[in-house]
């Protein structure tokens, strides 16, 4: 019982609280209690690798112990923090806890249905079936080695042999993560990898593709996701938008049909054992998994979030929001001048700085799975800067992204040090 | 550069399953094309065209390949950059754009389209009914479970089907060799090995003498597994019989020369260190 108590505060409980921190510095709309969630992970990740790194690149003996304790503090405080910023906001906060299903029609509540179908199998096949693969002779074992001896990556995984530090592996501090759970929750970590963390790593991945839907299908107008949703449900029908070339394609009723394909897609994809597809349901617990199936959508999904609502088209129905807003705010709106900060800019500014902070919690954690990601990403954020930048038209693209991609980039400089 | 750049396509056909009937990356190419011809919003059209364009493009490119290669220092892992295209995510969304009339109707065939294109994830070989709640073979449990590791780590001589799972479950099990005797790419098939598994009747003497090099506590054995003489004639005692293995401890080997062994074990497992990356 206690065991089961401990996963929830670690695996539910404390990245959720976390997740309210950089929500305190968005729009209303994004949070759910899933985006929450989400947020929490990337950022609690985050914060496990600027803890970890100096534990096991310095403290040969004991550096577990140290890293637990050190994380175990700041884990609970950003959740604390988070918690109290949240309540201290109370009905401001704008945490949107019912589900949109009152004015949802059936056929679309069928196709919600058969999403959740689709995940639960997955999840059922997760737990009930075992899937063999040779690397958890590694990965799971360093996991095991930490929760079990207090050292890190000091250990031949294989066969037992102290050695010295394999920068490669060591640097991806996603097994040590795994250890963490595990000796907080009093539980072996490979029943923590087989078993337990498919229950939150799949759903998870599923919210980052429910995330880029929710963008994907929105109204490409100056309304967000979220007001399109309420303003629907007021109206009693399914929000119909017209993309820039005027189609009438972005329906929210296609949100259900994209997550079905999308769960059809991971159920068919294992056309070879190299695709993300592949690796997402047989081998989730492993950072690279959770690398290809999480932290790379999750990249696409802030590009889209951050530069898909900022087309001068939009810009113009902002500022238009916003001259009305000091008007309002001129002839002494009470709610308006007090929430002025989060409702600037379609309620973004106030967002930005939790936006851009969960932006760098995500390509931080591509480096927490697996150093190669942290490459990876960086070319990926790289190409979308460029691209972006070349629709849009402004260079100040690359720069942001840049910056962005700086702790990965002083993740490399330290990789590179230490192979020399 | 021609040769690297067929490397590369050889690497994208067997990413792509296109030696086993796999046709997902027909959709997505499909997808791609159709997007390239039809989506108008700017930062879609980035993301979800020219991204993946441009990623195509350099995965291709020879001069990328050697770059790649070079700093990363490892040429095994290039597939993974196909993991940046997500063509789920493209495929999906070119699917209801292009069936936007008739969504249900257009998910309903390409859900058919994708079961018949892609391979069942679960049809998997390697997945199979899980035995416990550590997903490692029941077997695996039960002989680490038979091996006393209370005093410390023992170094035990396992039979190549379990040497996956069993510090999966004890990491207080050491063993002289591991996974890296059983991947043909690593090249490394130590002396004891060899006589352990490569042999149909086990040489007991040679086996014995080479397992105490490596100051080994335990030897297990495989119930059917042949051997000229038995092992209990060389200082061994069959301690326990679980899930059709054979547990047999080496009685000669006092406390001082298992930490001699483990020692021992540390430089050996240093020189046989695993190569750079895992597939």
């Amino acid at each position: 019982m206690l065991q089961v108590l401990g996963l929830l505060f670690w695996l539910l409980v404390v990245p959720f609280c976390i997740g309210l921190l950089p929500g305190c510095r968005m729009d209303g709309d994004k949070k759910t209690p899933g985006f929450l969630l989400l947020a929490g992970y990337f950022v609690m990740w985050a914060a496990f690798e600027v803890v970890a790194l100096p534990c096991v690149i310095f403290l040969r003996q004991g550096g577990f112990a140290v890293l637990s304790m050190v994380f175990m503090i700041l884990a609970i405080a950003l959740a604390a923090v988070g918690a109290v910023s949240a309540l201290r906001r109370r009905g401001r906060y704008g945490l949107c806890i019912g589900l949109p299903i009152g004015g949802m029609p059936w056929p679309e509540r069928i196709e919600w249905l058969l999403f959740l179908a689709l995940l639960a199998f997955q999840l059922y096949r997760a737990a009930a079936y075992t899937s063999f693969d040779g690397d958890d002779a590694y990965y799971v074992v360093e996991s095991l080695l930490a929760q079990r001896t207090g050292m890190m990556y000091r250990f031949l995984p294989y066969t037992g042999g102290s050695t010295a530090l394999d920068t490669r592996h060591a640097l991806a501090v996603f097994p040590m993560w795994i250890a963490f759970v595990g000796a907080k929750s009093h539980i072996h970590t490979t029943i923590l990898s087989h078993f337990v963390l498919p229950f939150v790593l799949i759903p998870l991945s599923y919210l980052v593709y429910y995330e880029i839907g929710r963008l994907l299908f929105r109204l490409p107008s100056g309304k967000t996701a979220g007001e399109d949703v309420r303003a629907d449900q007021r109206a009693g029908r399914a929000a119909k938008g017209k993309d820039a070339a005027g189609e009438e394609i972005f329906r929210r009723e296609n949100l259900p049909i994209f997550m079905i394909l999308m769960a059809m897609f991971q159920i068919f994809g294992n056309v070879s054992i190299y695709t993300n597809e592949t690796f997402f349901l047989t081998r989730i617990w492993q950072g690279k998994a959770v690398a290809g199936s999480l932290v790379i959508p999750a990249v696409l999904w802030m590009v889209l979030w951050i530069y898909g609502e900022t087309s001068p088209k939009h810009n113009t129905a902002d500022r238009k929001h916003n001259a009305a807003d000091q008007e309002r705010s001129a002839a002494g709106g009470e709610s308006d001048g007090a929430d002025k900060k989060h409702r600037t800019a379609d309620g973004r500014r106030g967002g930005n700085a939790g936006m851009w902070l969960l932006f760098v919690c995500i390509n931080m954690t591509a480096a927490v799975c697996s150093s190669m990601a942290a490459f990876l990403i960086c070319m990926l954020m790289g190409l979308a800067a460029l691209c972006v930048a070349f629709v849009r038209r402004n260079p100040w693209v690359i720069l942001q992204m840049g910056l962005v991609c700086i702790p990965n980039a002083v993740y490399m400089l330290v990789y590179v040090l230490l192979r020399k | 550069m021609w040769g690297i750049f067929l490397e590369s396509v050889a690497i994208f056909k067997n990413y792509m399953g296109y030696y086993e009937n796999g046709y997902l990356a027909g959709i997505f190419l499909l997808a791609l094309l159709y997007l390239w011809m039809t989506e108008k919003d700017k930062c879609r059209r980035a993301l979800l065209v020219y991204v993946p364009t441009v990623l195509l493009a350099l995965f291709f490119c020879p001069l990328f390949r050697k770059a790649f290669v070079g700093i990363l220092d490892d040429s095994g892992t290039y597939y993974r950059i196909l993991w940046l295209l997500q063509m789920s995510i493209v495929s999906a969304y070119a699917i209801l754009r292009l069936c936007r009339r008739h969504p249900r109707i257009g998910a309903a065939a390409a859900c058919i389209v994708i079961a018949v294109c892609g391979n069942y994830v679960y049809d998997s070989q390697h997945i199979t009914p899980a035995e416990n709640l550590y997903h490692l073979p029941q077997e695996a449990i039960d002989v680490a479970d038979a091996i006393d590791t209370d005093e410390g780590a023992v170094m035990v001589l396992m039979p190549e089907e379990l040497i996956h799972f069993v510090r999966q479950y004890d990491t207080n099990i050491w063993m002289p060799y591991g996974r890296e005797v059983l991947i043909p790419g690593w090249d490394y098939t130590p002396e004891l090995y060899l006589e352990m598994e490569r042999s149909e009747v086990i040489h007991t003497a040679a086996l014995t003498e080479k397992a105490s090099e490596y100051f080994c506590s335990y030897i297990v054995l495989k119930e059917d597994r042949k051997t000229d003489e038995p092992l209990t004639q060389y200082g061994y005692v069959l301690q326990n019989n679980v899930s059709g293995y054979l547990i047999y401890r080496n009685q000669s080997l006092s406390a001082s020369a298992e930490d001699e062994g483990r020692m021992h074990s540390t430089n050996l497992s240093a020189r046989s260190s695993r190569p750079a990356s895992l597939k």
